[in-house]
């Protein structure tokens, strides 16, 4: 008994000393940093004095505000539309068998892409010097690249959102393939023979099952293209300016004092996504258990 | 008993004379003899960004070798993708408490914000500058060398090389003289010619563009003498409306109808690059010669710049507070000044960046002048007619200017 907990706790304590140290002691020390306590400036008051300026400053109030909007409807149409997009490829193609394998490994390619390189082929393809605007150009569809709509580099986030959907959509696939062909065609049959339609089928059949995984699935994407940098710097305009990328130019600041903005920004960033997660969680829950 | 007191004393004595007789020997060592001993043997680790191969290939070739050859010095290049890593990793290395001689980095390819980082911190080794032996072809009585984005160098670091802020436009696409030569020009050019021109965003990671709104301030206020000095909050609020009023009646002609603007070198030169503006920044007193050769800008790109008002200003390097091998550091610094050395980095064929980092007026010896007489007329097609850059040039103003237009750039023009 005794060996068995001792077992247990040996087993247990590499991991959790990893994850108290590297997370939770980065986050108290960033939080530490956040509050002004910055030792290596001679800096040793506690405030929040960072915070304020922030959210509330005339220098900053107005780029904050305008970058969370951003920030939501970013995170949220990237998820939403990624999800919807490989529900139905997937849908589509697991019963397919000729090319079925092709389709798999076309629709998963995406995933071991990373973030940036994803981002310069949206700038490839679709900026207004880009492949598609020289393309139109060429063929006379516009008068020249110049009148190409702006896709990338936008107020809206076009680009952002097209290459969090284009990059996601994969991983949203594997996850719904791996459910989709675990339940296998039981369950519609079933539906059928007793009488359901295609669209009840999808409707109170496939999308329950598969509900739980995209939830957490979204969960994931969400909380990372909310605190992701890499994309909306590369593809997004200097205003309004998604959080991360603002939070980022705090710490390019050669004046030292701006880094405790920076990681007030950060530590708001964590926070909200945070209250996020937790509220869909018990959303899907709830969910789950009248289900 | 005695006797120990005696050799005390003595010690004391003989230190305070050492200490009045070498002033101007870098901390640490008792003169410049005592560096060069120190460093024999050891290994210089230089951390600079990385992002030209010629640039590389320059201090590996120019630098590595004498260094082995005359000082017995291995050099260890690390490539920075920005000099804000280096700076990041001093300041690691203070919070986890590295000193003494423990660190990583012996010098940094540094000048502007991230020098006064560095220095504000005091994770910087110095002063040494003066103590260099070649220090004496450096203008240090000029402001551009002893003030760096205004603020004062005061011997912590020691000057490589010089920039100077003009323009290139591509001669597939334009020509030399039908190119602005002042803003009052280029404000009549941008009508002429809309959604053609674009500047990078005054900001941080973006400090050409904010040289670029500062000269503005120079040329409609009638001048950049008065600029000189002490920062005058009274004299910026007087031209400060004018000046966004001007960048303000620009916008709708500007690239993206001045919706966004690009927000470093890199932005603006790809902008260039794929034919969306017609008009670009550079550094270079070569011109478009270092941005063409990299391939970033087209081939048949040049340089052209105003009569007036371009701002010049030198890079630096640094020695961290807990730099492994002080000395190899200090011989490296020093070598970099050498006359001829200075001479190659000017040359086009090296690969070279950037202009002469000693004035070159103090150089004195045969071999030294002539290397430099060649250098000067030699510098390619596709930069500017020197005289022209030299007549034009002027000196950085006072560091609080570059916060403060920075952040009156934002609310006055992209936020307004």
């Amino acid at each position: 008994m005794g060996g068995e907990r001792l077992k247990i706790i040996l087993s247990l304590t590499p991991p959790l000393l990893i994850i108290f140290t590297l997370f939770f002691g980065g986050i108290f020390y960033g939080f530490l940093q956040s509050l002004g306590y910055q030792p290596a400036i001679g800096k040793y008051e506690i405030n929040f004095s960072a915070y304020y300026n922030v959210m509330f400053s005339e220098r900053y109030a107005k780029l904050f505000w305008t970058g969370l909007g951003l920030n939501l409807w970013v995170s949220f149409a990237s998820t939403f539309l990624a999800a919807v997009f490989a529900l139905f490829g997937a849908l589509a193609i697991r019963k397919t068998f000729f090319a079925k394998t092709i389709c798999n490994f076309i629709y998963s390619l995406n995933l071991p892409m990373p973030h940036l390189v994803v981002a310069v082929g949206i700038i490839f393809v679709f900026s207004q010097s880009g492949l598609l605007a020289r393309l139109a150009s060429q063929i006379g569809l516009i008068g020249s690249p110049g009148d190409f709509p702006v896709l990338v580099k936008d107020k809206y986030g076009l680009g952002i959102i097209l290459a969090y959907i284009w990059k996601e959509a994969a991983f949203f696939f594997i996850i719904l393939m791996s459910v989709l062909q675990s339940l296998g065609e039981n369950f519609e049959e079933l539906a059928q023979s007793l009488g359901a339609n295609r669209w009840q089928r999808f409707r109170y059949v496939i999308l329950p099952l598969v509900m739980p995984n995209l939830f957490s699935a979204s969960i994931i994407v969400f909380a990372f293209s909310f605190g992701a940098y890499e994309v909306p710097a590369l593809l997004g305009v200097i205003y309004p300016q998604m959080l991360p990328v603002m939070a980022f130019e705090f710490f390019l600041n050669p004046d030292l004092n701006a880094r405790s903005e920076g990681m007030a920004l950060s530590i708001i960033i964590a926070i909200i996504v945070m209250i996020l997660v937790v509220f869909y969680f018990w959303l899907t829950q709830a969910k789950i258990r009248k289900d | 008993m005695k006797i120990k007191l005696k050799f005390l004393t003595l010690t004391f004595i003989s230190l305070f004379f050492s200490k009045l007789v070498f002033a101007e020997t870098a901390p640490g060592f008792n003169s410049w003899d005592d560096v060069v001993k120190a460093a024999d043997g050891g290994q210089v680790n230089v951390y600079m960004w990385g992002g030209s191969d010629a640039i590389n290939g320059f201090v590996d070739d120019f630098y590595g070798v004498p260094l082995k050859e005359k000082y017995n010095i291995t050099l260890n290049r690390v490539p920075l993708k920005g000099t804000v890593d280096a700076v990041n990793q001093v300041l690691s290395e203070k919070e986890a408490g590295v000193t003494g001689d423990n660190g990583n980095i012996d010098l940094i390819w540094i000048n502007g914000e991230n020098f006064w980082t560095l220095k504000q911190a005091n994770l910087l080794y110095g002063p040494f500058a003066a103590g260099l032996p070649n220090s004496e072809f450096v203008a240090w009585d000029n402001p551009a060398v002893n003030l760096d984005f205004g603020r004062p160098v005061e011997g912590m670091e020691s000057p490589w090389s010089s920039a100077q802020f003009h323009f290139m436009y591509d001669s597939a696409r334009n020509n030399y003289d039908d190119m602005p030569r002042s803003y009052a020009e280029l404000s009549n050019w941008i009508a002429e010619n809309p959604g053609r021109f674009t500047y990078i965003r005054p900001g941080k990671g973006g400090f050409v563009g904010t040289r670029f709104v500062k000269q503005i301030f120079f040329e409609l206020s009638g001048g950049h003498a008065q600029w000189v000095g002490p920062f005058n909050q009274e004299l910026y609020d007087k031209w400060a409306p004018e000046v966004w009023k001007l960048l303000n009646s620009w916008e709708k002609d500007l690239w993206r109808g001045g919706e966004t603007y690009p927000k470093d070198n890199a932005e603006m030169h790809s902008l260039f690059a794929n034919g969306e503006v017609d008009l670009d920044f550079t550094q270079s007193p070569r011109g478009a010669g270092p941005t063409n050769t990299a391939g970033t800008t087209p081939p048949t790109s040049r340089a052209f710049a105003f009569y007036e008002n371009m701002i010049g200003d030198f890079n630096y390097w640094a020695i961290p507070y807990n730099a492994p091998n002080k000395a190899a550091a200090l011989v490296y610094a020093n070598l970099v000044l050498e006359p001829e050395l200075q001479a190659a980095q000017v040359q086009p064929a090296n690969g070279f960046c950037c202009g002469w980092g000693i004035s070159t007026a103090k150089v004195t010896d045969a071999a030294g002048k002539a290397a430099i007489a060649e250098a000067q007329n030699n510098l390619g097609d596709a930069a500017e007619d020197q005289d022209i850059l030299a007549k034009a040039l002027v000196s950085d103003i006072a560091a609080e200017y570059q916060d403060l237009i920075e952040a009156d750039w934002e609310a006055n023009v992209l936020l307004k």
